[in-house]
C-alpha cells in the first residue's frame, strides 16, 4: 500500500477556507481595538508625556509621572479610600442580596416579582441623577432624612451627611449599596437557578425541614458562586465616579476622594490639568483593577472545579 | 395578519437604522454644503461670552450696516472646548478673522511669539478710545504695536457683601450698605440665625467648590491688608506680596481670614447646607429667604433680575467685609480679551469692527447685561441698570487698586507658570479643611502650602532658565509699590 503524505494548507489558505468566520469577527475584533486596545496603548503613551493635554508641547518623561504618583500621599489616600468602599460594601451588599434572594426565591411568597422589580429599578437608574437627587435627599436644610430623624427625637440637629467628613463616605457607600444592590440580587437569583428542585425532593424525602435544606443543600451549592459574585461586585464598586462626583465632588477635604475622582481632577479639572499625570494614575489603577480580574479569573476555575466534583 | 419573525424584524430594523444614519450623514453634509465658505466678505468672530452674544450681535449688525456687503459669521463657543478649537484651526490655517483665547492655556506674550496674532490696524484711534494707563507693554502692546485692549475693568472683585434688606434690618444692621466690618458681620449673622428659628441662617456660600472658596479667601486676605501683586488669569500661584516676591499666604491677613470664616461656623450661623452648594445653588437658596447674607461678583444681581425677579426688591449690596471697615483690595491688569488672527485676510475690518468695542456708548450697553463689569467704570454710572449694580461698581472704584504684575514685567513669568504643578490640597481645599474641622492648625496648614508653592515655583523657574529663558524669581519684586495706590505703567518703567 502506498503511504499518501499531504501538505498542510498555508495560512492564507486556512484564512479562506474560514473567511466567513473571520468577517463575523470583524466588527467584534474592530470595536474590542478602537474601544479597549487603543485606549490602553494610548494611556501608556501618555502616562510618559509631561501634557496638559492641550498644546503641541508634550515633552517625553518617561517614567516621572510613576514615580510622583508613588510618593503622592493624595493618590494613596484615594486608593484607601476605594479600597475602604470595596472592603465595608462589598461584604454587606453580597451578604444582604444573598438573605434577600432566598427570601424572594420562594414561590409561595406573594408579591415577589413586583418586590425583585422594586429592588432593581435603581440598578437601571442613570447614577448621576441619583446622586444629585440624593443631595437633596440628605439636605440638612429640610431634606426628608434629617426631618425624619429630627420629628422622631433621633438628633435634635440636623445632620450634614454629605458635607461633614465624619458621615460623608458612609452616606455615599450607603447610597452606592442601595443604588447596586439589585444587580448583586440578580446574580444570587441566578445562581438558585442552578440548583435542581430533585435536590430539595430528595432533602425532603430524607426529613430535611427547611433550614436544614438551606444549610446542606442550598448554601453548600451556591458556595462556587460566592466566589464570582464577590470579585464582580467587588470591581463593579471600584467605578464609583459618577455618584463620588454628583454627591460630594470628592470632598469634603478629600474624604470621599475616590481614585477615579482624583484621576478625574488630576487630567481634566483644576487650573492646571495634568493629562499625562492623569494617565499615570489611570494605568496604576489599572493594575489594581486586574489584579481583582485575576482573582476571578482564578475565582472561575475553582468554581467549575468545585462545581463539576459535586 | 402579518407577523414579524425575530429574523424578520432584525432585517427591518438594520434597513431602517441604515437609511437614518444614511438621512442623518444626507442632513449634515447639505448642512455644510448650505454653510457660507469661510473668507470672501465674511469676518469670521470666535468668542465666549454667551451672555453677552445679543449685544455683540447688534453691534455685527450696525457694523454690516454701515460696510454694506460685509457680513461677520459669529460663533459662540464652551470655554472648555475653546482652547482645543483654537490649536486644530490654528494649526489648519482656518482659524477665525478676531478670537478670544479662552482655554489655550498660554500668556499673550507667548502666543505672540508664537506668531498667532497680528497687530491691530488703526491703532493710533483705538488708543485714543481708551482710560490712561489701560495698556500696558507685555499684555497688550508687543514691541510697540497695540495688540489687544481690554474689554472689562481690573478694578472688581468676587466676594461684595450681597444680602437680604429684610433679615439684615431686623437683625438690627444697616438695610443700605450691610455690615462694613467682621465684627458686625458675625453680630448680624447670629442675630438672623436667632431670630429666624431654624428656617434662615446668617450666612449662605457654597463651600463645596473650592475654586471659589479659595477667591473669597483671597479677597478677604486683601480686605484684611494682604498686599498682593497678581498675575492676569493665574491662580495663587501667581500672587504674592510685591514688596518680597514671597509667596504670602502664612502671613497674618490670611490666618485672620480663616480664623473669621472659622468663627462663622463655630456661630453656627452658616446655612447647613452650604457645604453641598456650589455658587449657583447657593444664589438660588439665598434668593428663598433662608440666609441673610451671601459673597459674590457684582453679576450677582444680573442672575437675580434674570432668574429670581420676586427677591429683586429685597436684595442690598455692601463691601466686602474687612477688619476695620475701610477695604483696599488690588486687581490684576485687565488682558485684552480679542486679537486678530494673523492668518486672517482682513485685519483693517477686524480692526475697524474691534474699534467698535471701545468708548462710553459701548461700555454702557455692556453695563446693561450686569455681567462683566465695563473697562470704563463712569458709563455705568449713566446706564440703565438696577441700583446695586451701580452700588457694586461704585465701591469697586473706591476700594480696588492696580497690582503690579510680574508677568507685565517679565512675559517670560507665564512660562513659570504653566510649568509649576498646582500643589495639593490648595488653599481652597486647606479652607475647606479647617471649617470642616479635619485641620486644626491654620498657621501650620499655610506655612506648609506656602513652603510648597515656594520649592514648586524655584524648581520652575530653574527648569525655564535651563531652557536659556532670562527668567528669575526677582521679576516678582516691586520695591517701589506703595500700599494703597495703583501701580502704573510708568512704575514698570521705573522700577
Amino acid at each position: 500500500m502506498s503511504s499518501v503524505t499531504r501538505k498542510a494548507p498555508s495560512l492564507a489558505v486556512r484564512i479562506w477556507s474560514e473567511r466567513w468566520a473571520y468577517v463575523f469577527l470583524l466588527p467584534t475584533l474592530l470595536l474590542f481595538g478602537a474601544y479597549t486596545v487603543w485606549p490602553i496603548i494610548s494611556s501608556l503613551y501618555y502616562s510618559m508625556l509631561d501634557w496638559k493635554g492641550l498644546g503641541a508641547e508634550r515633552p517625553f518623561v518617561g517614567l516621572a509621572n510613576y514615580r510622583e504618583a508613588f510618593g503622592d500621599p493624595l493618590f494613596w489616600k484615594s486608593l484607601g479610600v476605594t479600597l475602604t468602599i470595596i472592603a465595608v460594601t462589598v461584604p454587606l451588599r453580597v451578604g444582604l442580596s444573598l438573605l434577600t434572594a432566598l427570601v424572594l426565591n420562594n414561590p409561595r411568597l406573594p408579591l415577589a416579582r413586583v418586590f425583585r422589580t422594586a429592588l432593581f429599578v435603581p440598578a437601571v437608574t442613570t447614577t448621576a441623577i441619583i446622586g444629585v437627587v440624593m443631595g437633596f435627599i440628605f439636605d440638612p436644610a429640610g431634606g426628608p432624612v434629617n426631618q425624619l430623624l429630627l420629628d422622631l427625637g433621633i438628633v435634635d440637629q440636623p445632620v450634614d451627611f454629605l458635607g461633614d467628613p465624619g458621615t460623608s463616605l458612609w452616606t455615599v457607600m450607603g447610597v452606592h449599596m442601595w443604588k447596586w444592590f439589585g444587580i448583586t440580587l440578580v446574580y444570587w437569583l441566578a445562581a438558585l437557578q442552578t440548583i435542581p428542585t430533585t435536590v430539595y425532593e430528595a432533602a425532603r424525602t430524607d426529613g430535611a425541614g427547611g433550614w436544614a435544606a438551606l444549610r446542606h443543600v442550598t448554601l453548600p451549592l451556591l458556595r462556587p458562586f460566592l466566589i464570582i459574585i464577590v470579585l464582580l461586585t467587588a470591581i463593579e464598586t471600584m467605578q464609583i465616579f459618577d455618584l463620588v462626583l454628583t454627591m460630594t465632588n470628592g470632598g469634603p477635604f478629600f474624604s470621599t476622594l475616590a481614585t477615579e475622582v482624583y484621576i478625574y481632577q488630576q487630567a481634566f479639572a483644576g487650573s492646571t490639568p495634568r493629562l499625562g499625570y492623569g494617565a499615570a494614575l489611570g494605568v496604576l489603577f489599572g493594575l489594581v483593577t486586574l489584579v481583582f480580574a485575576a482573582l476571578q479569573a482564578v475565582g472561575i476555575r475553582y468554581a467549575d472545579r468545585v462545581r463539576s466534583r459535586s | 395578519m402579518t407577523t414579524f419573525g425575530r429574523r424578520r424584524f432584525l432585517g427591518l430594523s438594520g434597513g431602517a437604522l441604515a437609511a437614518a444614519l444614511g438621512a442623518a450623514g444626507c442632513a449634515r453634509t447639505s448642512e455644510q454644503e448650505a454653510a457660507p465658505a469661510a473668507g470672501g466678505d465674511a469676518l469670521r468672530w470666535w468668542d465666549h461670552f454667551q451672555p453677552l452674544r445679543p449685544l455683540n450681535e447688534r453691534i455685527f449688525a450696525e457694523y454690516g450696516k454701515a460696510n454694506p456687503g460685509v457680513r461677520v459669521e459669529h460663533e459662540v463657543y464652551n470655554p472648555n472646548e475653546m482652547g482645543q478649537a483654537l490649536q486644530l484651526a490654528f494649526k489648519s490655517n482656518q482659524i477665525a478673522d478676531v478670537h478670544t483665547i479662552a482655554g489655550l492655556g498660554s500668556s499673550e506674550a507667548s502666543l505672540v511669539a508664537g506668531g498667532w496674532f497680528a497687530p491691530l490696524a488703526g491703532q493710533e484711534a483705538i488708543r485714543a478710545k481708551l482710560p490712561a494707563d489701560t495698556l500696558l507693554e507685555g499684555l497688550h502692546v508687543f514691541d510697540g504695536k497695540l495688540h489687544a485692549f481690554p474689554l472689562f475693568t481690573a478694578r472688581q472683585y468676587a466676594t461684595l457683601s450681597w444680602f437680604n434688606r429684610e433679615l439684615v434690618e431686623k437683625a438690627g444692621g444697616d438695610p443700605d450698605n450691610g455690615p462694613a466690618t467682621w465684627d458686625e458681620f458675625r453680630s448680624i449673622a447670629a442675630r438672623i440665625t436667632k431670630d429666624g428659628g431654624g428656617h434662615a441662617y446668617g450666612w449662605i456660600q457654597g463651600l463645596q467648590f473650592h475654586e471659589r472658596l479659595q477667591s473669597h479667601v483671597i479677597e478677604l486676605a486683601m480686605s484684611a491688608g494682604a498686599p498682593l501683586a497678581m498675575t492676569p488669569g493665574a491662580d495663587e500661584k501667581g500672587l504674592v506680596d510685591p514688596r518680597t516676591g514671597d509667596y504670602a499666604y502664612a502671613s497674618d491677613p490670611f490666618v485672620q481670614t480663616l480664623e473669621f470664616l472659622l468663627s462663622l461656623v463655630r456661630d453656627k450661623v452658616v446655612f447647613p447646607a452650604s457645604t453641598s452648594l456650589d455658587a449657583r445653588t447657593a444664589r438660588a437658596r439665598w434668593a428663598t429667604g433662608v440666609a441673610g447674607m451671601f459673597f459674590d461678583g457684582s453679576w450677582n444681581i444680573g442672575v437675580v433680575n434674570g432668574q429670581f425677579k420676586q427677591f429683586l426688591g429685597k436684595v442690598g449690596v455692601g463691601p466686602v467685609p474687612s477688619p476695620g471697615g475701610k477695604p483696599v483690595l488690588y486687581g490684576a491688569p485687565a488682558p485684552g480679551q480679542l486679537f486678530v488672527s494673523s492668518q486672517s485676510r482682513h485685519v483693517e475690518a477686524a480692526s475697524e469692527l474691534l474699534a467698535r468695542f471701545t468708548g462710553p456708548q459701548f461700555h454702557r450697553a455692556l453695563s446693561t447685561y450686569m455681567d462683566q463689569v465695563p473697562l470704563d467704570l463712569e458709563a455705568v454710572s449713566t446706564a440703565d441698570v438696577h441700583p446695586t449694580y451701580k452700588r457694586a461698581v461704585e465701591l469697586f472704584g473706591q476700594a480696588v487698586r492696580l497690582a503690579p504684575s510680574p508677568v507685565v514685567r517679565n512675559p517670560a513669568v507665564a512660562q513659570v507658570l504653566t510649568e509649576m504643578k498646582e500643589p495639593r490640597p490648595t488653599l481652597g481645599e486647606i479652607t475647606q479643611g479647617i471649617l470642616s474641622g479635619e485641620l486644626t492648625d491654620i498657621r501650620k496648614a499655610l506655612r506648609e502650602h506656602t513652603g510648597k508653592l515656594a520649592a514648586e515655583r524655584e524648581r520652575a523657574t530653574r527648569a525655564i532658565a535651563e531652557k536659556g529663558v532670562k527668567v528669575s524669581l526677582d521679576d516678582w519684586t516691586f520695591p517701589n509699590w506703595r500700599p494703597g495706590k495703583d501701580y502704573t505703567a510708568e512704575m514698570y518703567r521705573t522700577s
